[in-house]
């Protein structure tokens, strides 16, 4: 195929299209982008200003939304919750993702059980995760009774029920299932790393504590950043985990951005205000992503300045 | 590129005298057993909750040992429990759900080979603005993007068609197939592409005999991150069919009841373990490529 | 396509030799219904309806939108926006308005008089199914929402009696706190909280009910009877124990009907969940209302209703009036409650056979009583009354307060009406 295209080069037209054979192919992929990322934000950031109620409609009516949707105590709850369980959720499963990673990273025996147990939550939905999990943290029917029937009197675990402490709950129930995720590109990311390093390392006396922290967790970084960015997806879209787990209570304590979205839109017939909360999404979205791209670019910049 | 595994000589506990090291050793596998244990449990609670009667259940609660056992609740999940009006279980369902993944994950993992290509190893001006347009898309909320797909769906006369339900996670999985293909594709010498086009190779001809024997643990990464995430979906199968074609997410959600009805907990929870077997089969099964091929990725 | 083209073949053969004119054939009434009933009985009372409207000559297809409400609604949407509304769907209170206005709506008039819906019908629900004075919805059921439900073996116990009005239920409540077990058993989710709070309101003060919950009288949210109310519901939280978090309403139910709480307030799907898991009227468990301090019977109606939208295909038409006729039918009504635990919508059915509990009688029994009183009304929480937007910031305070117990009742009250205000 290559040969024939060869020979037939010379005409211009079919030279034009074989030198643009890459975008040409990519038309499609942009179309559908275009649509999808822009045209969907647009439509959305318009349906946010207009009059629209149980359907869409075009009308102009201005920011008022914007201004009700801030004085509404269950939005700012859900905003600062997306915050909170944001960075909680992609810190704790890093955390335990490595430490699992550095676990398995010691020669254990069986190394693929270990791991084909840590990932397969992963395989798992959101309202399967979270309804078990309820189960298990409410103290009438999971940890708590279990102590109880072991012939602890006393034993206490409530978290799901205290308004304080139930995004914690969301917390750990998300690192459950995102954690094996990390494990798996970190310990793949351990493995990568260059033996002479660590072999330096070793000849010079360090701990093992020492040369992880000192010497390979320091090279693995980029891998972080990579697992940080698609935990950070999941945590944005965060909604069948916390209907499922807590229904976003007790009270109004553990509402996620997405649920306010899609309650507002579809249950209340507000579109107008859910696509102004959705809005508002994105506007934390780019909060996050900004400053990573310009972080991104920088760093760019800086291994080019050294190479060149 | 493959074989990163293999090189690995430091073993990190081998260090300290012998009695330190059993101590070190016996530690480890003592985390290990706990994690485990954590991990495990969630699917042991399901599982047990699959074999005890509605009674017992809704009476002592979820976290118990069952005291009468029976294997009726998988045939009722399987075979005839009433959802949607048809009393057959989840196994119907099952099959839309393949109907839908099976394209879906092709036709988004296909696109995004080819995209990952070309804006690795074609790149033009303006690539690396649209690679982060693309990227976007994985960070937009399902509730946003309902209604434009509605409406998108309705103009395409997809709407109500597992048709639809393709269209809309090929068309969002390109976001995520592109982004883990390009950054894998990153990998592959430029060398080897400049010498092949000196050569005189076109653009596909270096995509099939270069770029393609390369990508197994990119597309096995792809195909799992797919497949695992559609099949778990349920928004947009709930809203965009109806009746026969439900995928069977929506099925299990079905299992819920409308707040009014009564919950049969005991064949939920069978049905929730029929629908997670097909991710949990492709975790058991690409696992070991999974890991090989995410960093080789999703890094950079 | 090769079966269809069988078929017709068939039908084209069948048409010529039996003399059939086309147009008779074509006239099959066809209808694809919308609803959220998915799974258990509730779905097996929807094919019920299916094969009485197909035994009616009809060709019988349905969508059932699993889990919440919301998720039939969001399909809802998209249908209308993708330009494909459904021929008949599951709408219920203020909705059938909304909808109504948008003028996609189809009316139901010439069938209503025909049948003599107006007759029949409770006098609270045709205000709702005929939001302008035409009929465009049909009422499967009605439920009612201020059941309170008892542990018999508790009350026996500790020699109390069903509590009449809020004062009795408190002091019902002390004693049985102080014997050490649970009063009142509770979930707590936006909904069952709201659902709650539409009892003490209605018991304490019936015209407060009406106007703050069914006019969204702002100035009657920030009144004293409104504080009362929030007081005498931050008192029954008291009532409650520790674990009212992430509980299901039917795990609730277990803990009253197996003893080991005094009192359930919940509608009356508790009766069909409640028979089903076991338990037993008048051993496991009493039904009565809940408090009123007005006397007389208390009667906090929900019902769930179907709307039909225009049609363009003749077929569905005729289809949204065939089904429309047997959902109104007293047959479908029958099958349909017994396995609901609602009662008929239409008052004209004989409770006494079919299978209907004692506690269902006694609803029907209530509800004319209560329509003679003048003290029927709407349930808020189930969304009979209000805007969903009012409801919905109304049940956020509510779920609120039952969640934070550092809320004053002042404070309450005076944010209901803000959230209300905020939305107007």
């Amino acid at each position: 195929m290559g040969s024939q295209t060869q020979s037939k080069a010379d005409q211009p037209w079919r030279r034009w299209i074989a030198e643009r054979t890459p975008q040409l192919i990519l038309v499609p992929t942009i179309g559908a982008t275009l649509i999808y990322v822009v045209g969907f934000s647009l439509w959305t950031f318009w349906l946010s200003l207009s009059t629209s109620t149980i359907l869409p409609d075009p009308t102009f009516a201005g920011f008022h939304e914007y201004v009700a949707l801030w004085k509404s105590k269950r939005w700012i709850v859900s905003f600062q919750n997306l915050f909170l369980f944001g960075s909680l959720y992609v810190a704790g499963a890093l955390f335990v993702g490595t430490l699992l990673a550095i676990l398995i990273d010691q020669r254990v025996r069986f190394e693929a059980v270990w791991r084909t147990i840590y990932l397969y939550p992963l395989a798992i939905s959101f309202i399967v995760t979270g309804t078990v999990w309820r189960w298990i943290f409410h103290p009438q029917t999971g940890v708590e009774l279990a102590l109880k029937d072991l012939g602890w009197i006393g034993a206490k675990f409530d978290w799901i029920t205290d308004r304080d402490l139930a995004i914690y709950v969301v917390v750990i129930t998300g690192i459950w299932h995102a954690s094996g995720f990390a494990m798996a590109l970190i310990l793949a990311g351990l493995r990568a790393v260059d033996g002479d390093l660590v072999k330096a390392a070793q000849i010079d006396g360090a701990s093992m504590a020492r040369t992880y922290r000192k010497v390979i967790l320091p090279v693995i970084w980029p891998i972080f950043l990579a697992v940080a960015i698609v935990l950070l997806q999941f945590a944005i879209k965060t909604y069948d985990l916390v209907v499922a787990l807590t229904q976003g209570g007790p009270g109004v304590s553990t509402t996620v951005p997405a649920i306010v979205v899609y309650d507002l839109m579809f249950q209340r017939g507000q579109i107008a205000q859910g696509a102004a909360a959705a809005v508002m999404i994105l506007v934390a979205l780019a909060a996050v992503l900004i400053p990573y791209t310009l972080f991104m670019i920088w760093r760019r910049r800086q291994e080019g300045n050294q190479h060149g | 590129m493959a074989d990163v595994i293999a090189h690995h000589e430091f073993d990190p506990l081998s260090t300290g005298s012998p009695r330190r090291r059993i101590l070190s050793k016996s530690a480890v596998y003592a985390l290990l057993i706990v994690f485990a244990v954590c991990y495990l449990l969630p699917l042991l609670i399901i599982f047990l909750n699959t074999l005890r009667p509605l009674q017992e259940i809704v009476r002592t609660g979820f976290i118990a040992w069952p005291h009468e056992v029976s294997a009726q609740y998988w045939g009722e999940a399987w075979g005839s429990f009433c959802i949607g009006g048809t009393c057959e279980g989840v196994s119907r369902f099952f099959k839309n759900s393949l109907m839908m993944a099976i394209p879906a994950t092709v036709f988004s993992t296909a696109i995004g080979l080819v995209n990952g290509y070309i804006l690795s190893k074609w790149r033009f001006r303006g690539a690396d603005a649209l690679f982060g347009l693309v990227t976007l898309g994985v960070f937009l909320p399902a509730q946003m993007t309902l209604l434009p797909w509605a409406f998108v769906l309705g103009k395409l006369g997809l709407s109500n068609s597992i048709a639809g339900l393709v269209l809309i996670h090929t068309v969002q999985g390109i976001s995520f197939t592109t982004l883990f293909c390009r950054n894998y594709f990153l990998n592959v010498p430029d060398d080897l592409i400049k010498a092949a086009r000196i050569d005189g190779a076109g653009f596909w001809r270096i995509f099939r005999r270069i770029i393609l024997p390369l990508s197994p643990p990119i597309i096995i990464v792809t195909v799992i991150w797919q497949f695992t995430g559609i099949w778990n979906e349920f928004l947009f199968g709930a809203v965009f069919t109806s009746g026969d074609h439900q995928p069977i997410t929506s099925a299990i959600v079905a299992f819920s009841g409308s707040g009014t009805g009564e919950r049969h907990y005991n064949v939920e929870a069978a049905a929730v373990i029929m629908a997670a077997l097909p991710p949990l089969f492709i975790y058991l099964v690409g696992g070991k490529y999974f890991v090989r091929g995410l960093t080789q990725g999703a890094v950079k | 396509m090769e079966q269809t083209r069988k078929t017709l073949q068939t039908v084209a053969v069948a048409t010529l030799a039996l003399g059939i004119s086309a147009m008779a054939l074509h006239a099959e009434p066809k209808t694809n219904m919308m609803h959220q009933w998915a799974q258990g009985s509730e779905a097996a009372a929807i094919a019920k309806l299916g094969e009485m409207f197909e035994a009616a000559g009809g060709k019988w297809e349905q969508t059932a939108i699993s889990g919440h409400t919301s998720n039939t609604l969001a399909k809802l949407r998209s249908d209308v926006v993708a330009g494909t509304a459904p021929a008949a769907v599951q709408l219920k209170g203020p909705e059938i308005a909304e909808w109504n206005a948008t003028g996609q709506t189809a009316n139901l008039d010439a069938l209503a008089t025909s049948e003599g819906w107006d007759a029949v019908v409770a006098p609270e629900l045709i205000s709702v199914m005929k939001p302008t004075g035409h009929w465009v919805a049909a009422p499967m059921n009605i439920h009612r929402v201020n059941w309170l439900y008892s542990s018999k073996k508790i009350l026996t116990d500790l020699g109390i009696e069903v509590p009449k009005t809020w004062d009795d239920f408190n002091a019902a409540c002390e004693k049985v706190m102080a014997a050490g077990k649970i009063c009142l058993a509770h979930g707590a989710a936006d909904w069952s909280d709201t659902t709650t709070f539409d009892s003490v309101v209605y018991g304490m003060d019936m015209d407060l009910y009406r106007k703050a919950f069914q006019e969204a009288d702002t100035k009657a949210m920030r009144s004293q009877g409104m504080i009362d109310a929030f007081a005498q519901l931050r008192k029954m939280v008291g009532y409650m124990d520790s674990g009212i978090n992430g509980r299901s309403w039917e795990q609730s139910m277990a803990m009253t009907m197996d003893g080991d709480a005094a009192f359930f307030i919940m509608g009356d799907w508790t009766v069909a969940s409640a028979n089903l898991a076991g338990y037993k009227e008048d051993v496991d468990y009493l039904c009565n209302q809940t408090p009123v301090n007005w006397g007389g019977t208390g009667y906090i109606l929900n019902a769930d209703s179907v709307v039909f939208f225009n049609q363009k295909d003749p077929d569905y038409v005729d289809g949204q009036q065939l089904l429309a006729k047997i959902i109104m039918s007293p047959e479908f009504q029958t099958t349909f409650n017994v396995a609901k635990g609602s009662i008929p919508s239409r008052t004209d059915v004989d409770l006494s056979t079919g299978g209907f509990t004692k506690c269902q009688q006694k609803s029907q029994v209530d509800l004319k009583n209560s329509v003679n009183e003048g003290t029927l009304v709407r349930s808020m929480a189930h969304n009979m009354t209000v805007l969903q937007k009012y409801r919905g910031a109304m049940m956020e305070v509510i779920t609120e307060f039952v969640a934070d117990p550092s809320i004053t009742p002042e404070q309450g009250a005076n944010q209901l009406a803000d959230a209300v205000e905020v939305q107007q």
